[in-house]
């Protein structure tokens, strides 16, 4: 039982939990997206139509604020030439315009006919002029105060209405404040349906003067010139500048009191009253639900796709977390293999030794053959354990990269020889040829470059069945690389475990790998030959033999 | 002990070698010390020469002070607070008549005055009606010649008021075309300037019971002014004219034959500006012209005996003399230089004694100023343009932000002299460039009229063709030019910002006329005669329409690209705050950076305070934009 507190803990249902809350939780974000999206698309078709109003009134704003007063520039210096030119500019730039009245006006206390009088002053129109586009000139003139005109004035009444509102301006005038611009836009404006009329304001002094010449009794004064325009627009010729396409299909000027009679209950519509001049008419914005849906979609998609890439980050995190976790379990897992094998690899021999023992302890007499052979088999099992101790350690020492390489020149033939002789002594069955082509001299640390040797020549040996343990070994150059080949008749490796058979701890497992190794040598080998920046490889077949090419930089 | 002394030793130390190292460079003076009124002014000697007047702040108004003529004991002898005194002069030994200025022009107020401050008299007070003096300093038998325009507020009859009971009886009966009554010595009038609105006459009567008969009739573009009668010859008048003449000279006329009898002096190349008259001896002094700087003609030797002992006491100097005495032996003397505001000194010419009695303003240091010096340069048509150039002290004249300043008017032009606005912006070390374009006076009669209608013509030619010789000249920055002035500089700048862009950096206008429309409308119909020369000078609004429009600032702001400074006052006749507002909008929602100062005092009364504030924002405004 105790063992299992080593294991890794699998727990199915804590995955799958997760996984069913996770996707229910993205579900449920992306039905709130869409929601909110549509909520917000349903506020921007309320609010954005004021932007369409702002966008759609500017030039009227530019009209009413800019150029309208500009009248006022000329100081009553207006007239029917000067006034072309002006209605001109205006015309052509404001499509909504479509006449100016032009009202050349004076203002004196002479009593004259046709005039607008209060008290002792006169405002009178000298000539009244129209311009409008394509008017025929013999509509232009439309009255001239002569002695000898009578008859009807047209245009009159809006005449009479801004000298109505000017004397009662002058009358009241506090001469004491200075007027602020309020005051101006109540008097010198006047905006009604569809119709602008402007005066242009005269300097205080001219105020004053004004006030004298109503209440006093003078003189006959001198004639003051003063400029009334009136401006007829069309509410037609207003440009609808829709700047919120995606929200409004349809915009159209409508008079205030329209109401749509359309039934269908798939078309969204609102309004918003124009201001000023255009204040009987309202913009009447209209879109259908399915032209909404669409841009509901185009906003939704985006948000969804963010969504979605979150999640799926999540799932990614989640999964190599997972991953991690199944290595490390392994890697445990191969870590107590080796325990079980270290352990049992001490055991046979320190048995032995502990046998070997108790055999010399319980003997009474010891024969000489006896001696020799109790001690041939203390001293080998003492090796053995040493040659295991040596390995881990080194092992761990290259794993920390903790020695150092002590480069000596190595004669290659020397070296192998020596240890064929060497092999030969121990294991009289074990048949080695070797081959070295173009290299007689190699620089490199000697106790690392038989180590290598060793662990592969005792795999050839190791992994060879009886009859067939042979090792041919060929050491030639490459590319200014040194290569040696170690090929021998063995078991063979399956194309499966080519990659695994370098790795620490591992163990192929299969009858002839009972005993003697822990699955050390190879990743050993390989730890030392990446250590001299070279490279080691397997080729196998199973049954027929392996060969491993190891590859060292010569330089 | 000695270590605090160590340390002071050491800042002391520290302070010379500061102040050597920019020794040549001038120290930054505060604005309201170039701008300080004078304490003491308007002096005068009393006809005896035993006392001498001024005027001097009394709970912040001018009132009018008196001092023997060698003591310091000075007594107030007005008592007025709401108002300043504009006006004062001694009617004779022992009393003086002042006007208070209720700051309209219009409503005044005269009073009489003994010297000791006793038995203060109301002699006029008026409702809505102007008054002109017709003569001051001359009151026989008591009684004082004024005109106001009571009985019509359009013409103006003589008056004689008697000081001491203050009873005004008509003297003359306006016909209605007389704009100015001229008076002799014994105070019988004379003379007239009539005027018809183009034409001038000048008419003339022997005595005052016979009619006056028309002299010499001229255009506006011809000036006769009178000067002094001819003592020999009462029917002959000395006056300053131009007529048949592009330069004014000082001339006799023979008012009954309407001939000139002779020149006495012309110059070749200025107007002969003022003429000086002794009173006492009823004879010419001197004819004063002016050049690049002021200068004088003596026509008698005793004139020219004072004035030059007074440039011998008072070297290097300009003088002045502003007040006499009727036996004329004491003077008040008024000096300055282009680099000083000067002072005032009595002199007594029996003792040849020099008594300084006021500095102008002792806020400033001379050392500090900068010299002012004349220049010329050609402009288009080869007119030759004369102005003058102030350099900012311990700068190399290389490579300098300049601040050009066309002077208002445009009919009047800029003199050698102490310029407090020059001398503020040169201590910031700008270079100053004032021009006399066309049209400024002083030049003769034909330069004059060649700035007639050349607003935003000629006249703008010639402050371009200033700026470019100063950058050819290599002194100005060619990326550093302010343009800045008032009323009609203020013009000139809000013009040069749309129509030469690539010239300046900025501009500023105080009070600039933005709409030509709005200038002439200032002109009251009533003036008909004066609407006409109006027309003549600067255009006709009805005919010149497209003119007036293509020359007005008001209808180009689309065109100014650079940071402009606007100062207005909320109510002035010339420049409408309305369209002021219109045209600031305009370049605000162009998002052009501008400076928008409005100032709500009357533009008559208006403040000192008020005129460091703007001064100090023009300081802030040039800063940011030539110097950064």
């Amino acid at each position: 039982m105790g063992k299992s507190r080593f294991q890794y803990r699998k727990n199915f249902w804590l995955n799958a939990s997760f996984l069913v809350l996770t996707g229910l939780s993205l579900v449920v974000a992306l039905v709130l997206a869409h929601r909110l999206t549509v909520k917000y698309i349903e506020n921007e078709f309320n609010n954005r139509k004021i932007d369409v109003l702002e966008e759609t009134l500017k030039p009227y704003n530019d009209f009413f604020q800019n150029r309208v007063p500009e009248i006022s520039f000329y100081q009553g210096y207006l007239d029917s030439a000067s006034a072309v030119k002006y209605a001109d500019t205006i015309l052509r730039k404001f499509a909504f315009v479509h006449r100016l009245i032009f009202y050349n006006t004076e203002i004196s206390n002479h009593p004259i006919k046709n005039t607008y009088r209060f008290y002792n002053l006169s405002i009178t129109p000298r000539a009244i002029y129209q311009f409008g586009r394509r008017l025929s000139p013999d509509s232009i003139v439309l009255f001239e105060n002569s002695a000898g005109s009578t008859g009807r004035v047209r245009e009159m009444d809006e005449f009479n209405r801004m000298a109505a509102k000017f004397s009662g301006y002058i009358s009241s005038a506090d001469t004491t404040r200075f007027p602020v611009s309020a005051d101006y836009i109540g008097t010198f404006y006047n905006v009604t349906h569809n119709r602008v009329t402007f005066m242009n304001i005269p300097r205080e002094e001219d105020l004053h003067t004004f006030k004298d010449l109503m209440f006093r009794d003078l003189r006959p004064s001198p004639v003051f010139e003063q400029d009334i325009v009136s401006f007829l627009l069309n509410p037609a010729r207003l440009q609808v500048r829709n700047n919120h396409k995606e929200l409004y299909q349809q915009i159209s000027i409508k008079p205030i009191v329209y109401e749509s009679m359309d039934t269908d209950p798939g078309l969204l519509s609102i309004d918003l009253p124009l201001s000023g001049a255009f204040a009987d008419y309202k913009l009447y914005f209209t879109s259908s639900q399915a032209y909404l849906e669409k841009e509901i979609y185009r906003r939704f998609i985006p948000v969804a796709l963010i969504i979605l890439l979150i999640y799926g980050t999540l799932i990614l995190l989640a999964y190599l977390i997972y991953r991690n976790l199944n290595i490390n379990s392994r890697m445990f897992k191969l870590q107590y293999d080796f325990i079980n094998n270290l352990t049992h690899e001490f055991k046979t021999p320190v048995s032995v030794i502990k046998i070997a023992g108790n055999n010399i302890r319980s003997a009474t007499r010891l024969s000489d053959a006896e001696r020799s052979h109790y001690g041939k088999i203390l001293d080998e099992e003492a090796d053995k354990l040493n040659d295991l101790m040596n390995k881990l350690l080194s092992f761990t020492q290259i794993e920390n990269q903790s020695i150092r390489i002590k480069k000596e020149k190595i004669n290659l033939d020397q070296l192998i020889r020596n240890l064929k002789d060497a092999y030969q002594i121990k294991y009289p069955d074990f048949s080695i040829e070797y081959s070295i082509e173009g290299i007689e001299w190699f620089y490199s640390d000697p106790v690392l470059l038989t180590s290598i040797f060793r662990n592969l020549m005792d795999n050839a040996y190791k992994y060879s069945l009886p009859g067939r343990k042979s090792v041919s070994i060929r050491v030639f150059t490459e590319k200014g690389r040194l290569v040696m080949s170690f090929k021998d008749q063995g078991i063979g490796i399956p194309k499966s475990e080519t990659e695994n058979v370098f790795k620490k701890f591992y163990r192929i497992q299969n009858q002839y790998n009972q005993q003697g190794s822990v699955g050390l040598g190879l990743a050993f080998c390989k730890e030392l030959i990446n250590f001299m920046n070279g490279q080691i490889m397997l080729k196998s077949k199973v049954g027929v033999g392996s060969e491993f090419i190891v590859i060292l930089p010569i330089s | 002990m000695i270590i605090k002394f160590k340390t002071y030793f050491l800042i002391v130390i520290l302070f010379l070698l500061a102040s050597c190292s920019q020794e040549k460079r001038a120290e930054l003076i505060p604005a309201g010390d170039f701008f300080r009124n004078p304490r003491k002014t308007g002096f005068q000697v009393s006809p005896d020469g035993n006392y001498i007047s001024f005027l001097q702040p009394y709970k912040n108004r001018m009132n009018i002070f008196v001092q023997k003529i060698n003591g310091n004991d000075a007594v107030r002898v007005s008592d007025e607070s709401p108002f300043n005194i504009s006006v004062y002069f001694w009617a004779n030994n022992n009393e003086i008549v002042y006007m208070k200025d209720s700051g309209k022009g219009k409503d005044p107020d005269l009073f009489a005055v003994q010297k000791d401050g006793r038995n203060l008299r109301h002699l006029l007070s008026e409702r809505n009606v102007r008054l002109k003096f017709i003569s001051q300093n001359r009151v026989p038998y008591n009684e004082l010649l004024i005109a106001i325009n009571k009985r019509d507020s359009t013409i103006f009859d003589a008056y004689r008021l008697n000081i001491s009971n203050g009873k005004l009886r008509i003297a003359e009966r306006n016909p209605g075309n007389i704009l100015q009554w001229i008076s002799d010595e014994a105070g019988k009038l004379k003379l007239a300037m009539a005027s018809d609105g183009v034409n001038e006459t000048l008419l003339f009567r022997p005595n005052e019971n016979e009619l006056f008969r028309p002299v010499i009739t001229s255009n506006f573009k011809n000036k006769i002014t009178f000067v002094a009668f001819n003592k020999a010859r009462p029917h002959c008048i000395y006056a300053l004219s131009n007529q048949n003449r592009d330069k004014m000279a000082l001339v006799e006329i023979d008012c009954i034959s309407g001939k000139e009898l002779r020149t006495i002096f012309g110059h070749d190349s200025v107007d002969v500006a003022e003429a000086g008259y002794s009173r006492l001896h009823q004879r010419l002094l001197y004819a004063g012209f002016e050049t690049w700087k002021s200068k004088r003609h003596y026509l008698h030797d005793s004139a020219k005996k004072v004035y030059n002992r007074l440039e011998s006491l008072l070297p290097d100097t300009e003088i002045r003399i502003t007040g006499k005495d009727s036996a004329e032996q004491k003077f008040i003397v008024r000096t300055f230089t282009d680099r000083s505001p000067g002072a005032f000194f009595l002199y007594n010419r029996m003792s040849d004694k020099l008594t300084k009695l006021s500095d102008i303003n002792p806020s400033l240091p001379v050392d500090q100023m900068c010299s002012m010096r004349p220049v010329s340069f050609k402009s288009k048509g080869g007119f030759l343009i004369n102005g003058y150039l102030t350099l900012p002290r311990g700068y190399k004249p290389e490579g300098l932000p300049v601040v050009v300043i066309p002077h208002g008017g445009p009919s009047s032009r800029n003199s050698w002299g102490f310029n407090s606005e020059v001398q503020f912006l040169a201590n910031r070390g700008y270079a100053v460039l004032q021009i006399n374009f066309r049209g400024s006076k002083g030049y003769g009669k034909e330069f004059w009229i060649a700035g007639f209608k050349k607003w935003g013509s000629d006249i703008q030619e010639d402050i371009t063709a200033g700026v470019k010789w100063l950058i050819r000249e290599g002194i100005a920055d060619k990326d550093r030019i302010a343009i800045y002035g008032t009323g009609f500089g203020g013009y000139s700048a809000l013009y040069g910002m749309c129509f030469h862009p690539e010239l300046y950096r900025c501009g500023a206008s105080q009070s600039g006329f933005v709409n030509l429309f709005t200038y002439i409308k200032a002109v009251p119909p009533y003036f008909k005669p004066m609407l006409q020369m109006y027309y003549e000078m600067v255009g006709n609004p009805e005919r010149e329409i497209d003119y007036f429009r293509s020359v007005s600032p008001v209808f180009h702001t689309d065109k100014i690209r650079a940071p402009v400074l606007v100062s207005q006052y909320i109510k002035d006749p010339r420049v409408n705050v309305n369209e002021t507002n219109q045209f600031v909008k305009e370049l605000k929602s162009r998002k052009i950076p501008i400076t928008y100062l409005l100032n709500k005092d009357n533009i008559e009364q208006a403040s000192p305070a008020g005129q460091v504030a703007f001064y100090q924002e023009l300081e802030v405004f040039l800063n940011n934009n030539l110097k950064k």
